[in-house]
């Protein structure tokens, strides 16, 4: 099962390297991983994407809480959530495709950066999931050249749990 | 506490003095009561080596001797052994780049033996670092992944916090190794001591509170004691969390209260008295056919500090299949249900958990008879006792560690290398307490017993200590024969000598077909007498004769000084019972002289893939 797990970090030399080795050295995978500062200073968030059964979850979330520098581990999974990822998208459009693509991207809630046939630009924010059908929506528009997605991000609805 | 003069008087005598970086390193190892520091001096932690010297000619405070090893990795073991043998921290010092490469061995194994050390890594300056210097090594990046912690000191405003504060990392919680590296300029900068201060480490310390103050409710006691009640055979499978958590004491007054039997893992060695009637001494792959035996015949298992290894469970759904409950007691939540579910469980310090257990079978007046089970156990220990070819004519090594034991009388301290006579060592030396059995348990690293040993002996400088070595596992840190002469301590080195690897060489014979690969020493050319006399040693014999095994112990064990004995044993002696990787205790393979369950003898071999 696909698990959000937030992570609040403190901000050390080779903090992060330990959490991502943990994830490599205990054999889980990470299917995103999204890291940037708050508003400490000495903190960093992290939001993670894995997938395992609840016994390997249950384990990883025990095992990322023995990192000394670990503040707080949330599963965000269960709970209500928000999670949005930032997708910007770069397609080469013909001529006669490009009316359906802005009208696509309005529908999707989407901006456009740049209109140039050859240089298509789109940003989106939306769901994992949404943004996976709607890279699928705009490949029938165009040809995609490049893609770049921030990976999930979360909040749970009511405020972060104690972890 | 807010009174102004407690204040005042709390102050440290140096507080406000400039010093050194290197001098406010000293001074926080001299705050925090290191008694002496195992290490290797190189140029980038020269300014560090330095500090220690001048701090040894001219404090007050208690000097703390700088143990110079052969190779860093010794001096990482040293501190082990100390820290094993003293329950506290170890200290190691080292310089960069090999320096600190050399550490990684020992740093890892006290990781997974949950042993405290804080190793301080000379690293080089703050702007040549990335640069590829010489004698530079990522340090952060290779202990990140091995250490309980690693600090990397780039303000060196921070240095003083950050070596106490890696002090209370190693030491609190689940102990472990606490890696510092401290660039060359950190250590020239000057400024003030401040004589008190950590750095914040709000997670770790919450969640250590909640641990530290998670006592036993009633409540939980009360369920506990309702499951217990309705045992018939109750067992005790302690490990090396109840000698990390100081619980030896506790544990003792509570198998001895309610007469449960106990067994011990690997770890949990010494945390039971051995000579006590209630022990069944060690489980395992090579554990006490009885203590094997009674796992598989108990009804109730009450885990203490124990974490169901693969050498303990091999196949976790067949490891005391009877059991109808399961009862962990843990300092570490990550190991709840990790490898085998269980039915009961508190997080909480060991020692204060089997306290308030105690505290509730005497007020609640538990009692059970488990009177039935108890002559069972005793008839397990009798029937299925260890035993060896008492009547061979050649040296069996099991014989002589049963004449050293008539010495030590459960009362040394005995470290081992890895392999065949470590295991012959755990079954078969008496321990009456804990702190006396240095091994290194989940990682198995060969060399650790002579560098251990010292460390050690500098911990109890008065107290017998053995180095039970084979002849492959010594020649790891051979280098460190002379450490213990140039210090003049009193270590007892013995060398099992099988001529090679003989742990591989059994399961060679078992699952490979007799095919001794690059493990056969026979016709190596060392001669371990000569190489003890070469490096000093006031006793250095060989023993090769059955006939002079008594004597010839005796006068070692009575010599003051380094002793080196090396004894010639049966190259063919095997490390019996045995669960094979991948089978039950029900499967285990007793050897020809000690009594299996089993009557068939037919040992379906493992599978090679799932081997290790």
């Amino acid at each position: 099962m696909r698990h959000i797990i937030a992570v609040q970090l403190q901000n050390e030399a080779g903090a992060l390297t330990r959490l991502a080795g943990l994830f490599a050295s205990r054999g889980y995978n990470i299917e995103s991983l999204s890291v940037a500062a708050t508003n400490d200073p000495t903190l960093s968030r992290l939001t993670l994407v894995t997938t395992g059964d609840e016994s390997a979850i249950t384990q990883l979330l025990a095992q990322i809480q023995k990192l000394i520098d670990v503040v707080m581990v949330t599963d965000l999974t269960d709970g209500q959530h928000i999670e949005r990822e930032l997708l910007i998208i770069r397609l080469k459009v013909s001529p006669n495709g490009l009316e359906s693509l802005q009208q696509l991207t309005q529908e999707h809630g989407a901006r456009v950066l740049a209109q140039e046939p050859d240089n298509f630009v789109i940003e989106l924010t939306q769901s994992e999931a949404d943004v996976n059908l709607f890279i699928a929506a705009v490949s029938r528009y165009g040809v995609i050249r490049e893609v770049v997605r921030s990976g999930a991000l979360a909040l749970a609805t009511t405020g972060m749990a104690d972890g | 506490m807010n009174h102004p003069e407690s204040l005042e008087s709390a102050k440290h005598p140096r507080a406000g003095q400039v010093l050194s970086g290197a001098e406010i390193i000293v001074q926080v190892l001299a705050d925090e009561g290191v008694e002496v520091i195992f290490g290797y001096s190189g140029g980038a932690i020269l300014p560090t080596y330095d500090a220690i010297f001048v701090h040894n000619r001219d404090s007050a405070q208690p000097s703390m001797p700088l143990v110079v090893p052969a190779n860093e990795q010794g001096a990482g073991f040293m501190a082990a052994g100390y820290a094993r043998a003293s329950g506290k921290v170890g200290v190691c010092v080292v310089t960069s780049g090999p320096g600190a490469t050399n550490t990684v061995t020992p740093v890892r194994d006290c990781l997974a033996d949950s042993v405290p050390i804080v190793v301080i890594c000379g690293q080089v300056p703050t702007a040549a670092i990335g640069t590829d210097a010489f004698q530079e090594a990522p340090v952060t990046a290779i202990m990140g992944s091995v250490a309980k912690h690693v600090f990397l000191v780039t303000d060196p405003t921070l240095l003083e916090a950050t070596v106490r504060t890696a002090f209370e990392i190693a030491r609190t919680g689940r102990p472990g190794p606490v890696v510092i590296d401290v660039p060359k300029d950190v250590q020239n900068w000057k400024g003030p001591y401040q004589g008190q201060g950590a750095l914040p480490i709000p997670g770790y310390r919450r969640r250590l509170a909640l641990v530290d103050k998670s006592t036993l409710s009633d409540a939980s006691a009360a369920e506990f004691y309702s499951l217990l009640s309705t045992a018939q055979r109750p067992l005790i499978y302690a490990g090396g969390g109840a000698i990390n958590g100081e619980a030896s004491v506790e544990l003792t007054h509570f198998a001895q209260h309610l007469r449960i039997p106990v067994v011990t893992t690997l770890m949990g060695i010494g945390a039971f008295d051995t000579t006590e009637p209630l022990s069944m001494r060690m489980l395992g792959m090579h554990g006490a056919a009885f203590a094997n035996y009674a796992v598989d015949d108990c009804d109730f298992l009450i885990v203490l500090g124990a974490r169901f290894d693969d050498r303990v469970a091999g196949v976790p759904a067949r490891f005391a299949p009877n059991a109808r409950v399961i009862a962990h007691f843990e300092v570490d939540v990550s190991e709840i249900n990790k490898v085998k579910k269980v039915g009961f469980h508190h997080i909480g310090p060991l020692r204060q958990t089997l306290s308030a257990l105690l505290h509730y079978a005497k007020t609640s007046n538990f009692s059970v008879d488990w009177s039935a089970w108890h002559a069972h156990c005793a008839q397990l220990r009798s029937v299925h006792a260890f035993n060896y070819d008492r009547d061979s004519e050649l040296i069996q090594p099991y014989y002589v560690i049963e004449e050293i034991n008539k010495h030590a009388k459960g009362e040394a301290i005995i470290a081992t290398g890895v392999g065949q006579h470590q295991m012959w060592a755990a079954q078969y030396f008496d321990f009456k307490g804990p702190r006396q059995w240095l091994t290194s348990g989940s990682m198995g690293t060969m060399g650790f017993g002579l560098p251990a040993a010292i460390g050690a002996q500098f911990a109890h400088p008065s107290r017998v200590v053995i180095d039970i070595d084979g002849d492959a596992s010594i020649r790891m840190n051979l280098g460190e024969l002379e450490t213990v002469t140039t210090y003049d301590l009193p270590v007892k080195v013995v060398v099992l000598n099988n001529c090679g690897d003989g742990m591989v060489k059994q399961w060679q014979k078992l699952f490979f077909k007799g095919r001794l690969s690059a493990s056969d020493k026979s016709l190596h050319k060392k001669d371990f007498v000569r190489a003890a006399l070469a490096d000093g040693y006031g006793f250095a014999k060989r023993l090769d004769k059955k006939a002079d095994v008594p004597a010839v112990i005796k006068e070692f064990m009575e010599f003051k000084g380094p002793a080196f004995l090396e004894v010639m044993i049966d190259t063919d002696a095997g490390v019996y019972p045995m669960v094979g990787p991948g089978q039950s205790y029900e499967e285990m393979i007793t050897g020809d002289h000690i009594v299996s369950r089993k009557t068939d003898h037919d040992v379906t071999p493992p599978d090679t893939a799932e081997m290790f």
